[in-house]
């Protein structure tokens, strides 16, 4: 691993156990410095006990842990240097915004005057400034989530690790922070790492996403690569609309595959042996109305106009499949039998067992 | 590293054990291991094990009265604190601001203060030159001082005054949550005032009746200063003849076993309202 | 009818304040009493009792008893209590509910019955010492206010906050002193304001554990009262009040009367 040698911060075979239960099963991952990475998957898939163990909170039980090229494996957490937004914010009730903020500097025992001013600085950073002296209880909940930023970034830790961090604000008040977040983490350079099962927070944040699923990664990838060539059935489900058919492979003959569905037959561009049980899927921005390379026929269930777009629910051998058109195509109506079809370079096939 | 993931939970386990040690030892040794002797003492005759003084204390019709003597005065403070301290609840919950503040340190400050000092308090005010006598006398509703210290009057009404503030707490914290739509749902629902208390008010704040009910209960069933100072001798009850056993006639195994009845009274109390709190739960 | 209602509750909430504050703005009035009878002070007031205070027969012996066994259990049972709390409320302890419940037993118990029973004990345990036996005894008086308070606070404690302190650089007895004591200030406040008042007005169990030169300043002052009472009681009585009076307003100015009535019953 070329990439390991230069990273920033190193997971390395790391696994740990609660009791019977396994919740991170040999974990391998690396980051440059300066890079967002997030940890996608659904609760209970392990990614904030990976979040903790980075952040010292807990010990894994075999692995080591690298930063900035030092084994922290064992370190507590008070000598790791990390910052942590948690889902909480976890403020300090009994110290108002800057005590919240110096209160890292302080324990590192900084000059009063450099404290004043690096409390200053982040504050202005997070548009804060103007309510260092507000006590915690008297913040909005975006306005707490701020503090908890700043007080993670005063300390100039190595890596910032969010624990769902922007999860307990509205929606609204969710998408602005987003935008604002990453342009200010790659402003100064901050390494971070994100804990989320939101998917769209995922993509708007990150260089890259690691889907985790059982404990496991099953893709490391950037988010475009992630949404056009997901690893598995599993990643593809997780992230972004899917149209997805079960079926058994029929034939394989150079590189393409035959494959049985309820639906009607589909090819794939895969080898697999025949009587293998697979999932076969698309995207729906792929599929179109009229014949393609894999050519199916339905009912129209249901037509949604969502301006720029369409969406189309089809009824196809007693499956329910979405396709997209865009808003200038006239959408059939509801009730009409109609032949769709996707290119074959742009269908996806997986083995089906482990599928959840 | 296997073992020590293993280690772990029990780790864990083993800081809680650490951190509970000191309470559990004060608990079992200054606590459960006194009450248990006390018990043994109880039974302690001259010639080893006897019922002597249970004998006496459940047989002789003299001390059945002080028995009954003790559960009358819990039952009337008890009846009058909730008589009192139940509606009144329901104005300081509803009082705002500056009112509301006003009315708690009414209750805190009268709590918190000391016990002998209100019981001295009461013993100046209805003594036949007090205060009470002199405003009577003033209207005109009497023309001699009447006697009321040391009378059964004096000593419900000094017993109320110490322990009303343990009725309203519990009932006001239960009140205070009470959501105000509840009685205005129920009065759409075509509940008059009086249905809408039965089936909705009552119900709800039961919780907090049946903690301030019990706490009160076995505060003054236990009561000391109060019958000492406000009534002596004329009204023995448990507690004082559990203090005369000890400090005056040295009727040990008497006391003891004098002492147990009040304990069982006591956790009896407790027992009974677990249950009615777990019921009303369920 | 529910005007009715709202007038009968309003009506019992006055009269029980005016009820509940009588007797101490009695014993504060009594206390500027120009004679030697417990008259209200129309006609003049003095400040004669309270000068007379110090000579009652074994007045500062007794009050620094009751100060000295008041601090030190109140002290005490906020390390254990609390301790015995964080156990309880992090879970992972056998038995934690039947445990809580027990810490806060003693509340309902007599203490009349607790004294009896501790005297035994002492005696049969051939411990003999009045000031020990006091101090031992008042833990029990004091213990399962702290717990009850404490046992509120902390499941109120966000433990993210001691993980977030042990990230930004506390080590772990760091982030008790500069976190969990400074957040959970309020209920250690209301904690040992409530378990210092408890020793310290206690009667029932401390009659049985003193000897004739050890006395608390309650045993004391009932015996004043019941051999010869005079308006010096009443000044003595007014001063207590007074120092209830300031503790209370600390605690409110800390944590609020009304939150107050939440946890501490």
């Amino acid at each position: 691993m070329t990439m390991d040698a230069a990273a920033h911060l190193a997971v390395r075979g790391v696994s740990k156990r609660f009791g019977a239960t396994t919740v991170l099963a040999d974990i391998d991952l690396a980051m440059p410095k300066g890079e967002l990475l997030t940890l996608l998957g659904p609760s209970g898939c392990g990614k904030t006990t990976l979040l903790r163990l980075v952040a010292g909170l807990a010990e894994p039980d075999t692995g080591t842990i690298i930063l900035g090229g030092r084994d922290i494996t064992r370190t507590p957490p008070y000598r790791r240097n990390v910052g942590v937004v948690f889902q909480s914010y976890a403020l300090f009730p009994h110290l108002d915004v800057a005590g919240n903020v110096a209160f890292g500097l302080k324990l590192r025992k900084r000059p009063k005057a450099e404290i004043d001013a690096t409390v200053g600085r982040v504050l202005a950073l997070v548009h804060l400034d103007h309510l260092a002296s507000r006590p915690i209880r008297a913040l909005s909940g975006g306005q707490q989530q701020r503090v908890a930023l700043a007080r993670a970034l005063a300390v100039e830790p190595s890596v910032i690790l969010f624990d769902e961090a922007l999860s307990a604000l509205d929606r609204k008040l969710r998408e602005a922070m987003q935008g604002e977040l990453r342009q200010l983490l790659t402003e100064i350079g901050a390494t971070a790492i994100f804990v989320t099962h939101d998917q769209e927070e995922a993509l708007t944040m990150s260089d890259r996403i690691a889907v985790m699923h059982r404990g496991r990664i099953d893709q490391l990838a950037d988010p475009r690569t992630l949404y056009e060539k997901p690893a598995t059935a599993f990643a593809l489900s997780f992230v972004g609309q899917s149209v997805r058919l079960a079926g058994r492979v029929t034939e394989s003959v150079g590189g393409v595959s035959r494959i049985e569905t309820p639906a009607g037959p589909v090819l794939a561009p895969k080898t697999f042996s025949p009587g293998y049980d697979v999932i076969v899927a698309t995207r729906p921005e792929h599929v179109r109305l009229g014949p393609g390379d894999n050519t199916l026929t339905g009912t129209v269930t249901g037509v949604v106009f969502q301006g720029a777009r369409s969406t189309v629910e089809i009824a196809a051998g007693g499956l329910k499949l979405s396709a997209e058109l865009s808003g200038r195509e006239t959408p059939p109506q509801p009730g009409a039998a109609i032949t769709f079809g996707w290119p074959l370079a742009e269908t996806l096939i997986y083995p089906a067992e482990g599928v959840a | 590293m296997i073992a020590a993931a293993r280690l772990l939970p029990d780790r864990a386990r083993r800081t809680a054990l650490l951190l509970s040690a000191p309470g559990l030892l004060v608990l079992v040794g200054l606590f459960i291991l006194p009450l248990s002797l006390l018990l043994g003492v109880s039974v302690q005759g001259e010639g080893g094990f006897s019922l002597a003084a249970y004998q006496k204390l459940f047989g002789t019709p003299h001390y059945r009265h002080v028995i009954w003597n003790s559960l009358w005065l819990a039952a009337v403070v008890t009846l009058l604190c909730f008589l009192i301290g139940y509606p009144a609840s329901f104005a300081i919950a509803r009082a705002r601001g500056g009112w509301r503040s006003l009315m708690l340190a009414c209750l805190f400050l009268p709590l918190s203060a000391s016990v002998i000092v209100k019981a001295f308090a009461w013993t100046i005010l209805l003594r036949s030159s007090g205060i009470i006598n002199q405003t009577l006398l003033f209207i005109g509703i009497i023309d001699t001082p009447v006697r009321m210290i040391f009378t059964e009057t004096a000593l419900v009404i000094g017993a109320v005054n110490i322990f009303l503030p343990f009725m309203v707490l519990p009932v006001f914290s239960v009140v205070a949550q009470l959501d105000g739509r509840l009685g205005e749902a129920a009065a759409t629902l075509g509940a008059n005032p009086l249905e809408t208390f039965l089936k909705v008010t009552l119900p709800v704040t039961m919780p907090g009746i049946i903690a301030g009910v019990a706490l009160v209960f076995a505060l003054a069933v236990s009561a000391y200063v109060v019958p000492t100072l406000l009534i002596g001798e004329r009204f023995p009850t448990l507690a004082t003849t559990i203090a005369k056993s000890y400090l005056l006639t040295r009727e040990e195994a008497f006391g003891a076993a004098c002492g147990v009845a009040l304990l069982a009274i006591a956790i009896a109390v407790v027992v009974i309202s677990a249950r009615l709190t777990r019921e009303e739960r369920a | 009818m529910r005007i009715l209602g709202l007038a009968l509750a309003w009506g019992l909430a006055v009269f029980a304040c005016v009820f509940l504050l009588a007797p101490l703005v009695v014993i504060a009035a009594a206390s500027f009493s120009p004679t030697a009878v417990f008259d209200l002070p129309t006609t003049g007031a003095s400040l004669r009792w309270y000068q007379r205070i110090g000579t009652l027969e074994g007045f500062w012996p007794a009050l620094a008893l009751s100060l000295q066994v008041a601090l030190l259990s109140t002290v005490v049972s906020l390390v254990i209590g609390t301790a015995a709390a964080i156990a309880i409320v992090r879970g992972k302890l056998p038995g934690a509910e039947a445990f809580a419940a027990a810490l806060v037993s003693p509340l309902m118990l007599p203490g009349l019955v607790l004294g009896i029973a501790l005297l035994q004990y002492f005696r049969g345990l051939g411990f003999s010492n009045p000031w020990g036996s006091l101090a031992l005894a008042h833990l029990v008086i004091t213990l399962p206010y702290v717990a009850r308070t404490m046992l509120a606070g902390l499941t109120r404690f966000d433990f993210t906050l001691i993980e977030a302190s042990l990230t930004l650089g506390c080590t772990y007895p760091q982030s008790i002193t500069r976190v969990m004591m400074p957040a959970l200030a309020p209920s250690f406040l209301v904690a040992g304001l409530f378990s210092f008042l408890a020793s310290f007005d206690n009667y029932p169990v401390s009659i049985f554990l003193t000897d004739v030169r050890t006395k608390t300043l309650p045993i004391k002052m009932l015996q004043y009262i019941e051999e010869a009472p005079d308006p010096t009681l009443a000044a003595l009585s007014a001063l207590i009040l007074l120092g209830t009076i300031v503790l209370l307003i600390l605690a409110d100015r800390a944590v609020g009367l009304s939150r107050m009535a939440g946890t501490a019953e």
